[in-house]
């Protein structure tokens, strides 16, 4: 064995600008079952994800990583609008209704994403360990470095949540795709459901947990006296529902040890760190786009990175789950 | 969600209604605004007044825009917004390019200096070509059965362009790809309403977006530079499921 030491004159052109920023990017550089990433910014699911260009450029502009909308077996238009709300700016009720163009016609658009070089997570939804299975594998084909389950969508009647709050199968089907897969898969859970750790529990073959989807909410508008959205109910995202991602990760963690990807909230550096000290690995960004663009990213990791430096920690890994009281 | 009264309506042509409304928010020409209509649906569409009276100008082709063709005085009127990029304002002659109902948010921009081309498949479906006031107006119908028959470009073409500080153009995708490739060999400042499905207005959803830009929020304005790169414009869009299609223009 050599060992080499190489010494290097400064370089004029490297300026302290750049320093700072590869010191940051050292210190933001993370992982998830195996799969590398630049810093612990994903876009979650949902969000601007549907076009494979537009993946392409919320990689290119930062993120670490994306997952694709949830896609399904058949194609699906989603509900009437309006299909979203906003509450005071940041937070919004969603009810998109699983529109997608259906897995046989989502392999271009992978194609288009994974042009950034940078891992695509894809995103699922079924109704039987079959069709989860069938959708990963295809998904696997496309070229992604995951699979997300969405075992969580909170408005869509026999998809998402009511298969997400079955245990029974939970366990089949996250059993079926490990089966059928070798790319991680991860499972993302729902809050809406009264014991997390009963379903954690039976999604434990999963590689990694997502915590948390949308909370199930509505909102009416007096003056028409009616909901707003055309379904209803949706999901609730933004800062107001991070302090129930926070306890489901820390619980989950606290309690499975298991890799969690934090996800609920997160438009601050602060934030992000706080989903990691409660446990996550990483986590994933949403509605955090809606308020302050596609930029956030870049937001993101200058912020964390910075409070990071000035905390002493020298890496994501040294603190994941640094708050978990045991 | 906001509310106002509708104050008046007005019948623009047979089948586009014009809907005023007091709105003191300040908004600038070329942005739009999501359009409720409770039980029926939502709906995103460019101010076509924005000043304190707002309006918009609708057509009807599906539940909503047609709910919003029946609102009287009186009715209650509810929205979001206002959400876009805006047109850039210049100081001088400009051009104004608007085929079909895309004159409506090309109005807001109406000057003493604006030369107009307005585009229809008829005469009766010319749009505000009445409201051009001190500039030229080239009326170009399909049909020949006002001004010139064939579409914008053969007008654009007898008009000496150079001369405008500005070409805002705003019509069907297949108009906007037409112009455009017009436009693009010219030295020509013009910026182009584009149109996609759109269903959130707030840059989440990515039905809207081309080449990774939302329409809803990075635009629906471009400039001609902007659309020089864009591998979408004119050649593919996403369906209601997200769905790729072909355009072929």
């Amino acid at each position: 064995m050599f060992a080499y030491f190489i010494w290097t004159a400064p370089n004029p052109f490297i300026t302290s600008d750049d320093l700072l920023k590869k010191d940051t990017m050292n210190r933001l550089n993370t992982q998830i079952s195996g799969i590398r990433l630049d810093n612990p910014f994903i876009l979650a699911s949902g969000i601007l994800d549907e076009n494979g260009y537009t993946m392409k450029r919320v990689l290119d502009e930062g993120a670490a990583a994306v997952v694709t909308k949830s896609i399904g077996i058949s194609e699906r238009s989603g509900y009437r609008t309006p299909v979203v709300v906003e509450i005071d700016g940041r937070n919004m009720i969603n009810a998109i209704g699983l529109a997608n163009p259906g897995i046989d016609n989502f392999g271009e658009e992978m194609k288009i994403a994974r042009e950034s070089m940078k891992p695509v997570i894809g995103s699922v939804f079924g109704s039987t360990a079959e069709e989860f299975a069938l959708l990963s594998r295809k998904m696997e084909e496309y070229g992604a470095s995951a699979i997300e389950l969405n075992l969580s969508c909170p408005h869509v009647k026999g998809f998402g949540q009511e298969v997400g709050s079955d245990p029974d199968l939970v366990e089949s089907i996250v059993g079926e795709v490990k089966r059928s897969v070798k790319i991680p898969v991860f499972a993302k859970l729902s809050p809406n459901i009264s014991d997390i750790l009963e379903i954690a529990k039976a999604a434990e073959k999963a590689d990694a947990y997502v915590l948390i989807n949308t909370v199930k909410a509505m909102a009416i508008d007096i003056y028409a006296r009616m909901p707003v959205l055309s379904n209803s109910y949706g999901g609730l995202s933004g800062p107001c529902i991070k302090p129930v991602g926070i306890r489901y990760v820390y619980e989950v963690k606290r309690e499975t040890g298991k890799e969690i990807i934090g996800v609920g909230g997160i438009r601050t550096g602060e934030d992000a760190l706080e989903y990691i000290m409660a446990g996550a690995s990483c986590v994933e960004v949403g509605t955090a786009v809606h308020s302050d663009g596609r930029d956030i990213f870049k937001q993101l990791s200058l912020e964390t990175g910075k409070i990071m430096k000035a905390e002493k920690i020298e890496s994501i890994r040294e603190i994941i789950g640094a708050a978990i009281r045991k | 969600m906001m509310h106002s009264e509708v104050i008046n309506v007005e019948e623009n042509t047979p089948t586009v209604k014009t809907i005023y409304f007091e709105w003191k928010q300040e908004a600038k020409p070329g942005q739009f605004i999501m359009a409720w209509v409770p039980g029926t649906g939502e709906i995103p569409i460019s101010l076509s007044s924005t000043d304190t009276i707002k309006s918009i100008t609708v057509k009807s082709y599906g539940p909503a825009s047609d709910a919003i063709t029946k609102l009287t005085k009186g009715s209650r009127i509810f929205f979001r917004g206002p959400y876009g990029r805006p047109f850039s304002t210049v100081r001088g002659p400009t051009l104004l390019v608007g085929g079909g109902s895309g004159m409506a948010s090309l109005r807001p921009l109406i000057t003493k200096d604006s030369d107009a081309i307005v585009s229809a498949r008829t005469a009766a479906e010319l749009l505000f070509s009445d409201r051009i006031k001190g500039g030229k107006v080239f009326e170009v119908t399909d049909d020949g059965s006002a001004g010139i028959r064939g579409n914008p470009i053969d007008a654009l073409g007898t008009i000496d362009l150079e001369k405008y500080k500005m070409t805002y153009v705003c019509g069907p995708e297949i108009m906007l790809k037409k112009i455009y490739d017009f436009l693009n060999s010219r030295q020509i400042r013009a910026e182009f309403a584009m149109e996609r499905l759109m269903k959130c207005g707030i840059g989440v959803c990515d039905s809207c977006s081309v080449d990774g830009f939302q329409l809803c929020r990075d635009g629906s304005i471009f400039s001609i530079e902007e659309m020089r790169g864009m591998t979408e414009f004119g050649r593919t869009k996403l369906t209601e499921s997200g769905r790729r299609i072909y355009l072929n223009y």
